[in-house]
């Protein structure tokens, strides 16, 4: 097992909402809890964050961003029409780390591939989380996508090989993912005061699982994280949480600073480590 | 702005003014085709707007889209082409895009080391909102993208591309509000609704039109990839189940037996996790009004394991 120094671990929406100009009360309150989780992984000092955002889903093999610095501006292509579907973004990558991290995940029989292109575009998850956890965007970042296709464990795996990567190039890091909960979106457009969790259903799944976590429970999470996934459309199948797991940031108990909907969907702010 | 909704308004249309449209007797679908989007069929054919090279592959389907050009140019001569495609992901609604012009460069997040693309289009405006305005009247949620930054998504790219790599036809892109990945929640319903909205509108424009669905068939497919992408000793369907499921459809539409698939393509998608469950299938057929008619398989193969055929029905020659 990887000996990485880890600062502290996050769970965070990707929905663009929480930057809006006129938010809904949940988008505001879940807005300002990742900018609270923001200001603690920082004050450990992380030289880097790991980060896996359902929205960079992928289908074949495990695609690491490699290009030194993203930048630009992603025009998001359900909410082009917002204030917040406009999104600029320019945050430095931790090259050095991705290559490791990617030299490990061949070495372990899975296939990575380095993602370095021009006008590639970067996902609304990966650029709202940086917006409110790292303003500034002084922190490096290593990404690896979401395979769909992978089975959960595989993305557990890619997590711990995170963690065995940063070790091996001396890197500190803070694990951030990305991702919604329950994925069940409101049909039409509404205005931010009708928001609500689409099914009551969901909702108290969002609510056991978030339990769970707040116990020290990943482990728990995980074992009923098909039957979640199956009863409240979970995004991504609650890879991210696979994923989280495996960079071992989140054994212990978890603090949920905020939990509430955005558009219909599940959303949680979830940090591990310690507080200030 | 308003802020009870917070929404921005839309980007300034600033085309010359147009006529209003007005009926006309010749507006009319003459043709859909089943046009998949795999982004490696584009690779395969190394065309100057794509930047990686390849050395081939996939050529039964790039075969397929050849006849289906000629037959595109010399019998159908469209005035536009309509294509649904399922990875512009709108998880809200139905989006038509109005962008007059659009171009850009498509670097695709899942296949980037495929699909670098420049595209440079034109679309008919004034179809496209038709087909919002009558999506609407039917009571669907439809919205008009007028946002030129969107990105154009690798699966219009690719259908259209397919069928007509010198983009000198105008086109009508829709959006998938349901999709394989991620929050797919709009029925099959609804795509119908869509595609008869799609018919009245070009009724009342009086275009000549082609549909395109840019969907493959069954879905499942490697999680990994060969070293050389277009190494074909490696592409072989995902397993034999999925085409058993995949010929049945087949033979379905071989034999003009649409009412038959239409009550059989949700069966489809359960047995092959068909991409078809994206709708834009559904969403041709109905605008064509299901018809009774054999559908030409040009040809079928599979990408990385999935299922894929190039399919035309020609409603003029049957109609």
């Amino acid at each position: 097992m990887a000996e990485a120094t880890i600062v502290g671990a996050a769970l965070v929406p990707g929905m663009p909402h929480v930057l809006a100009d006129a938010p809904a009360p949940s988008w505001k309150a879940l807005g300002a809890a990742m900018r609270e989780v923001g200001q603690r992984l920082r004050a450990g000092a992380p030289d880097v964050v790991v980060l896996l955002s359902t929205q960079w889903f992928t289908v074949l093999g495990h695609q690491f961003q490699h290009h030194p610095n993203p930048r630009g501006t992603y025009v998001d292509e359900n909410w082009y029409a917002y204030d917040y579907g406009h999104l600029d973004y320019d945050y430095p990558v931790d090259v050095g780390l991705v290559e490791r991290w990617a030299t490990e995940t061949e070495r372990d029989g899975m296939q990575a591939r380095l993602t370095r292109y021009d006008d590639f575009p970067i996902d609304t998850g990966t650029i709202v989380a940086g917006r409110l956890l790292d303003p500034d965007a002084r922190l490096r970042v290593a990404q690896v996508s979401c395979n769909l296709y992978a089975p959960a464990d595989a993305l557990e795996r890619v997590g711990a090989l995170a963690a065995v990567a940063a070790d091996a190039v001396g890197r500190r890091i803070a694990v951030v993912v990305v991702s919604g909960l329950s994925a069940g979106l409101i049909q039409r457009w509404i205005t931010p005061g009708e928001d609500h969790i689409l099914d009551a259903g969901h909702d108290r799944w969002n609510r056991r699982v978030l339990d769970l976590l707040a116990a020290g429970d990943l482990a728990g999470v995980l074992e009923q994280r098909e039957a979640y996934a199956q009863a409240a459309s979970v995004d991504s199948q609650g890879r991210a949480l696979a994923f989280l797991a495996g960079t071992g940031a989140a054994g212990g108990r978890a603090e949920v600073l905020e939990y509430g909907p955005i558009w219909g969907t599940g959303a949680a702010v979830v940090h591990w480590g310690p507080s200030p | 702005m308003p802020a009870a909704t917070g929404r921005v308004s839309a980007a300034t249309d600033t085309r010359p003014a147009r006529p209003a449209a007005a009926p006309d007797t010749r507006g009319r679908i003459v043709a859909g085709y089943l046009a998949p989007h795999p982004p490696h069929l584009i690779y395969a054919e190394n065309p100057p707007q794509n930047e990686p090279r390849s050395t081939g592959g996939w050529e039964i389907l790039r075969w397929a889209y050849e006849e289906a050009r000629t037959r595109l140019k010399e019998r159908h001569r469209p005035d536009v082409i309509i294509v649904h495609a399922p990875h512009w992901i709108t998880m809200v609604g139905h989006h038509v895009n109005c962008v007059p012009k659009p171009s850009g460069r498509s670097v695709e997040p899942i296949f980037p080391h495929l699909l670098r693309y420049r595209y440079d289009f034109e679309t008919d405006v004034d179809l496209a909102e038709a087909i919002v305005d009558e999506a609407s009247s039917a009571g669907l949620v439809a919205s008009r993208m007028t946002d030129p930054g969107v990105r154009v998504d690798y699966a219009t790219i690719g259908a259209l591309h397919l069928l007509n790599p010198a983009w000198d036809i105008p086109v009508v892109s829709l959006s998938a509000n349901n999709n394989p990945y991620y929050y797919a929640e709009a029925g099959l319903e609804d795509m119908e609704l869509l595609g008869e909205a799609t018919r009245r509108a070009v009724e009342r424009t009086g275009r000549r039109a082609v549909l395109a669905a840019s969907n493959s068939l069954s879905h499942l497919h490697w999680d990994t990839e060969p070293e050389l992408p277009e190494d074909m000793a490696h592409e072989h369907p995902y397993n034999n189940h999925q085409y058993q499921w995949d010929m049945r459809l087949l033979e379905l539409i071989r034999a003009g037996r649409t009412r038959e698939l239409r009550s059989f393509i949700p069966e489809h998608i359960e047995q092959t996790a068909a991409e078809i469950k994206a709708g834009s299938l559904s969403w041709m057929l109905s605008a064509m009004g299901w018809p009774e008619i054999p559908g030409d398989v040009l040809g079928y193969w599979t990408v990385i394991g999935t299922g894929n055929a190039v399919v035309e029905w020609d409603a003029q020659r049957h109609g």
